[in-house]
């Protein structure tokens, strides 16, 4: 009888892929062994090859006028130089700028460069370089642009070793903003610029280009890069800066978040470093292989449930204030990593000049009714389900989506699921009609205090992209973001910062779930300072490979 | 036929009905003792019984019919087979043996629809196509039929399903839409071999319309092949529903369907074994229960037929 067991075989298949893709327990392989099979696993190199594996939730854009998640944000870091890099206490130190001075009304910055730094096809970086990246983020306008937009008003470059910026007004946090300004190779991109492109005279601004190319001067630049699979980066040895001893000859990015996968790599030695998206539960089967340890530890990112601000019910504070006090946060947090705490407010506890006394919404369903009964949509409530959209690429998140459906049915708000690749949440919330009403996304800060948070959350230049899916359009608080941005005065600032998350903690835009830790499996033949507890508190550097050995 | 002539006698209709009753009776009897002889076809009737029965009263015999909805309970989530959870519990909390139960309706209901929504067309279309053999009627039909068989289906189903909004409906549809084409096959073959057989030659003698050769001489006795080919395609429909929501083109959380789960469980495997391990046994328990009761049937239907 032929056809009933032909039925049988997808079934078959589907158990039998679900259950190879399971890792087999490895035997506790001898240390040579080990590194024979990391060996076997690294692409077709010579056998001496160290090849650092990370695997990351995909896209990476290795344009530095477009990346700014996690993935892209650590591609940058290891194949561009900046003029300041950041420390580990949240400060920066000089880099490609040796030394720099501010004129006395805080307007005009001064920059002296090191001499002698090479680019990756040999030229020399000279000051017209910066001059033309910061005039091609600005231009082009995504990625960090937001950090500079309406900050910087004039850059020009007296000499080759010289760049002068003359700011729009003071500002407070321009220096520690240019970590984000990636120094661009202007001939190599002018030579690969398209001369048809929406930039005028620079046609396409070299962006087709720079999308699977680097131009950068720093340690590592790009062997390969098919877009879908994985960014392979080699270290650059005429480097100006200094590798640790025996840091990667190779760094491969890895577009992988499958817990299958991932758990399969790792117990084979070809995978170093875990995302930072896996379960718990993997995260904890993970631990269970021999060599394998998980390092946690706080990077100043927020999980938010993003509101649509402007999409009925939820253009109704009532409504908003209803989902906040109706969902079970300790629930969520106790899902976490041991670590994680509830956030307050609308920005991370760890960021300079966070307001810990802000309007709080603890869980309490009775206050949601209470909230919901005052809400204009209380009576059609049923015509307006919430459409909660998680990454799909971050499992986890599902189950806070089913215990904020489960929340919402308590308090009588229809919830649906619906979980979306992050390309698509990148495309959906850049529209504000295709935004949706609820959204879960971790948000990185920037730079260790809360202006840039706020401005990259709540400002109307970062309302049509992923890290807001408000749509506050609010003037009045633009203002006051750009405003304490321009102070000068730290104590001044973080006031001005603490009464923006005040008022914007009172509205009730998001919901204000967790602080995040972030965790990563890895193995213990890796010398990473993150695990050590050397954090950078940017987003991207801890995975800087200059500084991350591996003692194979 | 007793509907012919109600009026020539008092006693022959009556006569008539219970002849045909006792023969009918008869021929049930003789069908039900040759299927009940092959052991596998019974096993394919007792699966296919139960789980239906299962699923009509899923709120009623399983143990926590509000884990099929919006609920999660972290407190137990996690806990391997035992007796409070017959199949363990999820990530979440809820119940593995009561979402596969529920899992069974969506599945069935799967099934049960698309197979209504395939078979009148797809057989009418075969019909014509069959009865006007050589015409631009049979080309058009035929040559349209093949455009659809030459899709692979799952490819098709795929494509529709993405492009529709995600939900059990818009996955329906999608495989109906790839779905009918064989039904028409078959019909039309059956009925192209039909139209030159002696009965229907001497009904169309007789001036029998064609509506009347059709419907009345050549369906009826296209019957068992259809009802056969439904019973094995029951299997099938319910496997390629399970695959496209095993990526996600399916029923919509909280609603269980069977392919979602496995989906969600394959990310814990191996120490979360139950998760993912139930739900593809009973995706394994439903086609090869109407897989064996549909061979039962085919095998019946073909001694008849000799």
């Amino acid at each position: 009888m032929p056809r009933p067991l032909a039925a049988l075989i997808p079934v078959l298949v589907l158990v039998l892929v679900a259950a190879c893709a399971a890792p087999q327990q490895p035997s506790a392989p001898a240390p040579q062994q080990a590194a024979a099979d990391a060996q076997g696993a690294g692409p077709a190199t010579a056998p001496e090859t160290q090849v650092l594996r990370v695997s990351f939730a995909w896209p990476t854009h290795i344009d530095p006028a477009m990346g700014s998640d996690f993935s892209s944000a650590t591609a940058l870091a290891n194949l561009y130089d900046t003029l300041v890099f950041p420390e580990p206490d949240g400060g920066v130190k000089p880099w490609l700028a040796e030394s720099w001075e501010t004129s006395p009304d805080g307007l005009t910055w001064t920059f002296r460069l090191r001499q002698g730094v090479r680019f990756h096809d040999g030229s020399e970086l000279k000051a017209s370089d910066v001059v033309y990246s910061m005039e091609r983020l600005l231009t082009v306008g995504e990625g960090f642009a937001y950090l500079f937009t309406g900050v910087v008003e004039r850059v020009s470059a007296p000499d080759d070793y010289t760049v002068e910026f003359v700011l729009s007004q003071p500002n407070g946090l321009f220096l520690p903003s240019l970590i984000r300004l990636y120094i661009l190779n202007e001939d190599r991109v002018r030579a690969n610029t398209k001369a048809e492109g929406p930039y005028g005279e620079n046609g396409d601004y070299g962006q087709e280009f720079l999308q699977t190319h680097d131009a950068g001067s720093g340690p590592y630049r790009v062997v390969e890069f098919p877009l879908e699979e994985y960014l392979l980066m080699e270290r650059f040895e005429d480097w100006w800066g200094e590798f640790v001893p025996n840091a990667p000859d190779q760094f491969r990015m890895i577009a992988a978040t499958e817990p299958a996968t991932v758990r399969t790599l790792m117990a084979n030695r070809e995978l170093d470093i875990s995302d930072q998206w896996q379960p718990i539960e993997s995260l904890e089967a993970l631990q269970q292989i021999d060599g394998v340890e998980v390092a946690a530890f706080s990077n100043m990112t927020g999980f938010y449930f993003m509101l649509n601000n402007r999409l009925p019910p939820l253009d109704d504070l009532h409504c908003r204030r209803a989902l906040s006090y109706g969902f079970d946060y300790d629930t969520a947090v106790s899902l976490e990593w041991p670590g994680t705490t509830a956030m307050v407010g609308p920005v991370p506890k760890a960021l300079g000049g966070h307001n810990p006394e802000v309007m709080t919404y603890p869980y309490d369903p009775e206050k949601a009714r209470e909230e919901l009964a005052q809400c204009r949509y209380a009576d059609t409530i049923q015509d307006y389900p919430i459409e909660f959209v998680w990454v799909s690429e971050v499992p986890d998140e599902e189950k806070f989506a089913l215990l904020f459906q489960a929340n919402m049915a308590e308090i009588g708000i229809p919830v649906e699921i619906v979980s979306m690749p992050w390309l698509s949440v990148v495309e959906n919330t850049s529209k504000q009609e295709t935004s949706p009403h609820l959204v879960s996304i971790y948000v990185s800060s920037d730079l260790p205090e809360a202006g840039p948070l706020l401005k990259q959350r709540y400002h109307s230049s970062t309302a049509a992209t992923w890290s807001q899916n408000e749509w506050l359009l609010d003037p009045e608080l633009d203002a006051a973001i750009d405003d304490a941005l321009a102070t000068l005065d730290p104590e001044e600032r973080f006031a001005k910062y603490r009464a923006i998350q005040a008022d914007l903690a009172e509205r009730a835009p998001s919901i204000f779930v967790y602080d995040q830790v972030e965790k990563h499996a890895y193995q213990s033949y890796v010398d990473w300072p993150a695990a050590r507890g050397e954090v950078i508190p940017v987003m991207g550097y801890n995975l800087w490979a200059p500084a991350i050995g591996l003692d194979r | 036929m007793s509907s012919l002539n109600p009026s020539r006698t008092a006693a022959s209709p009556r006569a008539w009905r219970e002849l045909e009753r006792a023969s009918r009776r008869e021929n049930w009897g003789r069908a039900w003792y040759k299927f009940s002889h092959n052991p596998l076809s019974v096993v394919g009737l007792i699966t296919v019984a139960t789980i239906v029965l299962l699923a009509l009263l899923a709120p009623y015999v399983t143990p926590y019919p509000e884990h099929a909805g919006p609920f999660t309970d972290f407190q137990n989530a996690k806990q391997p087979p035992s007796l409070r959870h017959p199949f363990g519990t999820d990530v979440v909390g809820r119940d593995v043996f009561t979402r596969t139960v529920f899992g069974f309706r969506f599945s069935l209901t799967m099934g049960v629809v698309v197979l209504a929504l395939v078979v009148p067309p797809g057989v009418l279309l075969g019909l014509l196509a069959g009865y006007y053999h050589g015409t631009w009627v049979d080309t058009l039909i035929m040559r349209v039929t093949d455009i659809f068989l030459a899709v692979p289906p799952l490819i098709l189903a795929l494509a529709i399903a993405s492009v529709l909004e995600p939900n059990l409906f818009n996955s329906m549809l999608a495989v109906s839409l790839m779905w009918w084409p064989w039904y028409t096959r078959l019909v039309y073959g059956l009925t192209a071999q039909m139209r030159n057989e002696y009965f229907t030659v001497s009904a169309e003698i007789m001036g029998a319309s064609r509506w009347h050769i059709l419907f009345r001489e050549i369906l009826p006795n296209c019957v068992s092949p259809i009802f056969t080919k439904m019973s094995l395609d029951m299997g099938w429909v319910i496997l390629i529903g399970a695959s496209l929501s095993f990526v996600g083109l399916g029923v919509q959380p909280p609603k269980p369907g069977l392919g979602t789960m496995v989906a969600n469980g394959a990310r814990y495997l191996p120490d979360l074994w139950w998760i993912a391990l139930f739900p593809a046994l009973a995706i394994v328990v439903i086609v090869l229960g109407f897989n064996l009761l549909g061979d039962g049937l085919r095998d019946l239907f073909a001694a008849e037929e000799i």
